[in-house]
């Protein structure tokens, strides 16, 4: 099983890296991604490392690329992913990426503010002929035969005179012609009028197509206005109430000639401008592919330079400045492989000299490094989410596989629900390499994808727990025929119809021969489905099951302490912890259990009537009392009892005091040796700096070290083991008596699953049937649909949803608490994951 | 219950037809009602389970997966087996009967019997 059972073998070790090839060692490391790097210069700012030039320049290269994106963004084009991942470039390649992509932002820049000036002169020149045009409407001599009509403005005043009449007049008639915003019209007219006092003619008319406006972008329906006057007064006040109004005024020329030839002109202009748009246009778009082309690649380049030369500036130089020293964590299976990779960069880098990796002892607990496949991992990740395992301790991992699904299934157990569930994680398994589903982003769906085999497990073992119960979607299965015979007993106390209808319920006696004929093979029987005092039997049944899973699944992790204690060599454990904790847990739990089943096998329906409770019986226990009216349920059951309670007693103290005392005793018998240990200890303080792991509640030190190699490596303050020990005992006790009782919780929600779902089945579903025409086949169809709904909101997401918290708190607390420390952290290898990238 | 009785009195008028071609244990009152023999079911479960959780871990190829396999057979086998056996063990000796309505009582008289 070698990696999931326990977490692997994890040394400390140090690179000796040439400075010439350090760059593609941790290059190639970092491909295959198997060291995690200690950082040596913990003191030193990031301001001060070593390679603190070659991170700014991958930084300002990755802001050249975020510039270059968003313009890729504002054309309209997304960048593609990478398509395979290119090792970090060396020092030449780097700087070439870096010339590029300059060279690239440079002319994107230049590009787009040639177009943008280009649109912006464009746009005035088009205005400015729309002005003439419709401005001709007002002044120009009448239209020539065969030209086409013009339509008509539609905000029209009297005709402006016509300039050819001006010689008639003593005053000159001067224009003023611009554009206005559409909004300011009727603003601008008035206070023409008002300022002007009727020296002016003005007319507008909108522009036949809309056009861009320069500050906010929008299209807008200008309007175009022609103010003609006299006096020069006249024309200042006019010029400067248009400028308040952030009109656009342009050149009126006064002669019919002149507006001709200024109109072929514009023609002219406008004509170049769109040619010269077009060409800008087009290049812009060739820069852009470019662009989206080399993008990707320099990214990811770029990124993982970024992340080596951060690695490396975690490693400190040597002596002569030649050499690089790094400290690493490295798996011992794959040290061969490091030392591969060593090689293998050093020869491509050209160096001489070659990079080796060296084995360091160290007295440091190291990381939890638990290899897992697609299957195992969402099991493993249960269990590291209340606390990643302690160095080299046992795993519960493996376990919870099959025990986190079935808890879930007792409390969960129908197998219409079951088979629900069981499809749909079968879909999800089934399609789980289709890219739709890997790339979905919404957090709530990645969190079902990631546990489909979780659910799939799940849903089938409710599928198995549903047919023990005999519930599908709360409806019972006669799958055999049923063991109790209705008409034997209707036989038996002549049951006639009359006899029927006057009583509304009746019990069935297992006291009557032929009227139970032998256990159910498969479950419970269907007639508890159809009994109104069913859940009389099945609380019963439900309650004892869910004890005696518990006391066996506690009794579990007890065991499997066992192995923890065998692998770190602490035997005197096996005695004084191991054995006092299970004679208490089987002196009076298991005893529970053989009470229950004893019960079970040794009563029936003969002695209904004096049955003996065992609860009672369990508290008399405690209690040293006993109670005239329950009956014992085999001949001397006291005594038993005492000596069962007896021992437990007895094995409490040994919990308290056994380990402290054992240690108290070692440390008193090693007292001389302690001075010399320290001594070789001491030198070995300044390579290898102790670091925080992070701890769980309830760890301690000794549990941490502990967790580690030997407990008297430090002084250890014996009051401190000894409160430790007392609080462990205490917890244990204690923790038997309410853990039992917790696991009551099976019994809770799979009746509380049981109820609603025969709630829903007789408040929605049977509905449907009261019709058995083909209307109330119609009928039958949209309540259908609301039972559908129901069922899977309420049944299946809610229920489960609360299934599976309780199934994870039961093995979290209640399981793991008896043999589990959880005071680790993980290995995190150095290595270019591909989701840095998005 | 009306139609609740109707619904599994239909079923089990299936499970009756079903059964009635196997013709195994006692006959009585014209009715093939047979009765449930416990140790039967015992054996083949136990048999059954048995091969899961001790002999199939033999058979797993070996692999990088052989342990967790082995592991998952085995608790499989446990935790299944000792469900079952609860709910035969608390049915084997029960200490009352079901409490029926009066319809039911005449459904089943009539339909499962």
């Amino acid at each position: 099983m070698g990696s999931l059972f326990r977490s692997e073998e994890v040394c400390l070790a140090q690179l000796f890296l040439q400075s010439a090839s350090a760059y593609s060692c941790i290059s190639e490391l970092g491909e295959r991604g198997l060291l995690e790097f200690r950082d040596l210069n913990p003191k030193v700012s990031p301001f001060q490392r070593r390679f603190v030039g070659e991170v700014r320049r991958c930084e300002e290269m990755e802001k050249t690329f975020t510039f270059l994106q968003q313009e890729l963004r504002a054309a309209g084009r997304m960048p593609g992913p990478c398509p395979e991942s290119p090792r970090a470039p060396v020092a030449r390649e780097a700087l070439r990426v870096q010339e590029q992509s300059e060279q690239l932002a440079q002319e994107l820049r230049e590009v787009t503010r040639s177009r943008a000036s280009l649109r912006g002169r464009l746009r005035d020149v088009r205005q400015y002929l729309h002005v003439l045009r419709e401005g001709q409407r007002f002044t120009s001599l009448p239209a020539p035969p065969g030209s086409p009509p013009r339509p008509r403005a539609l905000s029209e005043r009297e005709p402006i005179l016509d300039p050819s009449l001006h010689q008639h007049l003593e005053r000159k008639i001067n224009f003023v012609a611009g554009v206005i915003h559409p909004w300011r019209v009727t603003a601008f007219e008035r206070l023409l009028w008002r300022a002007c006092r009727g020296y002016l003619v003005a007319s507008f008319v909108e522009m036949p197509e809309p056009m861009e406006d320069p500050a906010t972008g929008e299209s807008i329906t200008w309007v175009i206005f022609l103010i003609s006057y006299w006096g020069e007064q006249i024309g200042q006040k006019i010029r400067k109430i248009s400028d308040c109004f952030h009109c656009q005024v342009y050149l009126y020329p006064e002669s019919e000639t002149s507006r001709t030839d200024t109109i072929t002109r514009l023609h002219g202009q406008i004509q170049e401008l769109s040619v010269t748009l077009e060409e800008t246009e087009k290049y812009l778009a060739e820069v852009l592919d470019k662009v989206a082309q080399a993008l990707p690649t320099w990214r990811v380049q770029v990124q993982k330079m970024k992340a080596i030369y951060l690695v490396l500036n975690q490693c400190s130089f040597d002596v002569t400045q030649k050499c690089l020293i790094a400290e690493v964590w490295c798996p011992v299976q794959d040290l061969t492989q490091v030392q591969d990779a060593l090689r293998q960069a050093s020869y491509q880098s050209g160096s001489s000299v070659e990079c080796f990796v060296q084995r360091v002892p160290t007295l440091e607990s190291p990381p939890t490094l638990i290899r897992t496949n697609k299957f195992t991992a969402g099991f493993q990740s249960i269990v590291d989410a209340y606390g990643v395992a302690s160095y080299q301790e046992v795993n519960p991992a493996p376990y919870a596989i099959i025990t986190f699904p079935f808890i879930f299934a007792i409390m969960f157990g129908d197998v219409g629900h079951g088979l629900l569930m069981f499809l749909f994680a079968l879909w999800m398994v089934l399609y789980e390499d289709s890219p739709r589903l890997r790339q979905g982003t919404n957090e709530i769906w990645l969190t079902f994808f990631e546990g489909r085999y979780l659910i799939l497990l799940m849903g089938a073992f409710s599928i198995y727990t549903g047919f023990i119960y005999n519930e599908c979607f709360s409806k019972a299965t006669a799958i055999f025929p049923s063991a109790w015979s209705v008409a034997t007993m209707a036989n038996h106390s002549s049951w006639s119809s009359e006899y029927l209808a006057s009583h509304p319920s009746l019990t069935l006696d297992p006291n009557v021969t032929g009227v139970f004929r032998g256990p159910y093979p498969f479950g419970i029987d269907p007639i508890w489905s159809l009994a109104t005092n069913h859940l009389n039997f099945l609380n019963s049944f439900k309650m004892k099951m869910s004890v005696v899973l518990g006391i066996v699944h506690m009794g579990f992790g007890v065991v499997l302490g066992v192995f923890n204690h065998v692998h770190f060599k602490q035997h005197h454990r096996l005695v004084l912890e191991f054995l006092p904790e299970i004679i208490f847990l089987l002196a009076l739990f298991g005893y529970l259990v053989f009470l229950i089943f004893y019960k079970w096998i040794k009563f029936s329906a003969a002695d209904s009537l004096v049955a003996p409770s065992i609860l009672i019986h369990f508290i008399d226990m405690f209690l040293f009392t006993s109670n005239a009216e329950n009956l014992p349920l085999y001949p001397g059951q006291v005594p038993v009892q005492m000596v069962l309670v007896l021992l437990a007693l007895a094995s409490v103290p040994v919990l308290l005091l056994g380990t402290p005392l054992y240690q108290w005793c070692r440390r008193r018998l090693t007292a001389g040796a302690v001075p010399v240990q320290s001594l070789a200890m001491g030198e070995q303080e300044p390579l290898l700096e102790g670091q925080e792991a992070g701890n769980s509640v309830n760890a301690t030190k000794e549990d941490v070290e502990s967790g580690g190699h030997s407990p008297d490596a430090k002084h250890l303050d014996f009051a401190e083991i000894f409160m430790h020990q007392a609080i462990h005992t205490i917890e244990y006790c204690l923790g038997c008596v309410s853990n039992t009782a917790s696991y009551l919780r099976l019994w809770a929600l799979s009746l509380a699953h049981a109820q609603l779902s025969e709630v829903l089945w007789t408040m929605v579903m049977r509905n449907g049937f009261v019709g058995l025409s083909y209307v109330g086949g119609v009928v039958l169809v949209p309540v259908f649909a609301a039972f559908a709904v129901l069922t899977v909101a309420i049944l299946l997401v809610m229920e489960g949803l609360s299934a599976f918290l309780h199934a994870l708190r039961l093995h979290w607390v209640e399981f793991q608490n008896k043999f589990y420390v959880g005071a680790g952290y993980k290995l995190c290898p150095f290595a270019f994951a591909p989701d840095t990238w998005e | 219950m009306g139609g609740d009785g109707g619904a599994s009195a239909a079923r089990s008028g299936r499970g009756l037809a079903a059964w009635r071609g196997s013709g195994r244990g006692a006959v009585r009152c014209g009715a093939a009602m047979t009765a449930h023999s416990f140790a039967l079911p015992l054996v083949l479960f136990s048999a059954f389970w048995g091969l899961v959780g001790i002999a199939a871990p033999w058979f797993v190829p070996k692999g990088p997966n052989r342990g967790v396999i082995i592991t998952m057979l085995v608790t499989t086998a446990v935790c299944c087996y000792l469900f079952w056996l609860i709910a035969i063990l608390a049915q084997a000796n029960p200490l009352f009967g079901p409490q029926l309505k009066n319809e039911t009582i005449w459904y089943v008289r009539f339909l499962w019997e």
